[in-house]
């Protein structure tokens, strides 16, 4: 156990000491949830509705997409400098290489969020500080990278795989948006209870990591 | 074809044919609803053809990552084909069912929602089926897919259903409710066994295909490197 926690750190170190002396991607997802956020206000009429209504929308928006980039380049990465196979050839768990590399892509959209909200609250006059709205990203950001991941490393090994990452990952992604959608609503002023969101978001998590970190023994094969 | 296959293909025409009839003549026309209720019959025999085909897809996979059987692969790959397209037809026939009684084509309610992603699951399966390496490779992705498609949309549903009754609810007239006269209910059994046995049969002609391509395939590269 000690072991495969030990991989799995050493994964998640390595990718985020390499985005930290590289920093592409960081800077280019704060860019790109800023412009969507500036897409948004000329794109909606946000006069009419009101920004309470349409942020929360715009944040799942630009937190999906955001997503798709940050979990694709995860092992795009690594099929570009054939580093993947390297790293599969150690005897470490192809679990817990994995979660590793799962575990710095969702630390890397959490980064991403904390440029998205603030941004949010700064353009649409939302709530920064709300636990709710903080606790349901940070819980749907793990779920979300636990099933971005196992797909972006699918994707990966195939060709076209810019176009089969979005095909796969957004529809299992629904769930976290329902709910985690919903909690937002509520923390940026929706009429309504919001009701154990955090708690089904944990168990979301829960289900998709296990899930997915047995999935990935077939995934990460040859 | 093989002769049972034709024999079954045939059975399954008639049978359509016969529930066709039966939904036209037999049944009785709704008192509430009119005519737009004869969707019925259809619509949930081909919701239900299209799980049990979803159900194969995940059987198959598991047994295909278990076992590496290319039968079990070429099963899931086929039935996730006759899947889709039952899906296709209980959407559509949804879409024109809800028109004229709930007033508009689509609504976002737990079951049209996780519908819809379970058709785009499945479509994704096919599409992953297609752009990766063919053999091994194509087989292990979609296994993946198809067995995490599956858990998926229960969750997609409950997620819906949840989000709903947290939410004010707009007006959405449910359907049924009342138990359905058996002339009906003679009727929809008839036709869902129809369907299943048209499934069965789509099922079986597609596999039948796809093994002698298979084999074919095989065949070729063998003259080749001779």
């Amino acid at each position: 156990m000690t072991a495969f926690l030990r991989v799995m750190g050493a994964v998640a170190g390595k990718d985020l000491r390499t985005e930290l002396r590289s920093r592409e991607m960081l800077p280019s997802l704060a860019q790109f949830v800023i412009l969507a956020l500036l897409i948004a206000n000329f794109g909606f009429d946000v006069g009419q509705a009101g920004p309470g209504v349409i942020a929360p929308g715009v944040l799942w928006l630009a937190l999906v997409f955001a997503g798709l980039v940050a979990f694709g380049r995860t092992f795009a990465a690594e099929r570009d400098q054939s580093s993947l196979e390297s790293l599969l050839l150690t005897p470490a768990s192809r679990a817990a290489i994995f979660l590793g590399k799962a575990l710095a892509a969702a630390i890397l959209l959490l980064a991403c969020e904390v440029v998205l909200v603030p941004g949010l609250a700064l353009f649409f006059g939302t709530p920064i500080a709300s636990p709710t709205l903080v606790g349901a990203l940070a819980l749907a950001t793990v779920g979300m990278a636990a099933l971005g991941c196992l797909f972006a490393a699918l994707a990966a090994q195939t060709r076209a795989r810019e176009l089969l990452l979005p095909v796969l990952a957004l529809p299992l992604w629904i769930p976290f948006v329902v709910v985690g959608g919903r909690a937002v609503q509520i923390a940026m002023g929706a009429q309504g209870a919001g009701g154990p969101a955090l708690g089904l978001l944990l168990d979301f998590d829960i289900l998709f990591v296990v899930v997915a970190s047995l999935a990935a023994r077939f995934v990460l094969d040859d | 074809m093989t002769r049972p296959l034709s024999i079954a293909a045939a059975l399954a025409t008639l049978a359509m044919a016969g529930a066709g009839a039966m939904i036209f003549l037999y049944a009785p026309r709704d008192a509430l609803e009119g005519e737009p209720q004869r969707i019925f019959y259809l619509h949930v025999s081909a919701a239900i053809a299209a799980y049990v085909a979803f159900a194969l897809v995940l059987a198959g996979g598991v047994v295909y990552l278990w076992s590496e059987s290319a039968a079990a692969d070429r099963l899931a790959r086929v039935s996730a084909e006759v899947g889709l397209l039952f899906t296709t037809i209980t959407l559509v026939m949804g879409s024109l069912w809800a028109k004229p009684i709930w007033g508009a084509y689509w609504t976002w309610d737990a079951r049209l929602t996780s519908t819809l992603v379970l058709w785009m699951m499945y479509a994704a399966y096919l599409l992953v089926r297609r752009i990766a390496a063919p053999g091994r490779q194509a087989a292990r992705f979609a296994a993946v897919v198809g067995i995490i498609a599956f858990i998926d949309v229960p969750i997609v549903h409950f997620s819906v259903d949840w989000w709903r009754t947290q939410h004010p609810q707009s007006v959405i007239n449910a359907p049924g409710g009342p138990a359905l006269p058996p002339e009906m209910l003679v009727t929809f059994a008839v036709t869902a066994l129809a369907v299943l046995l048209l499934t069965g049969v789509l099922i079986a002609v597609r596999y039948r295909i796809e093994a002698l391509r298979e084999q074919v395939a095989g065949l070729v590269e063998e003259a080749e490197a001779a």
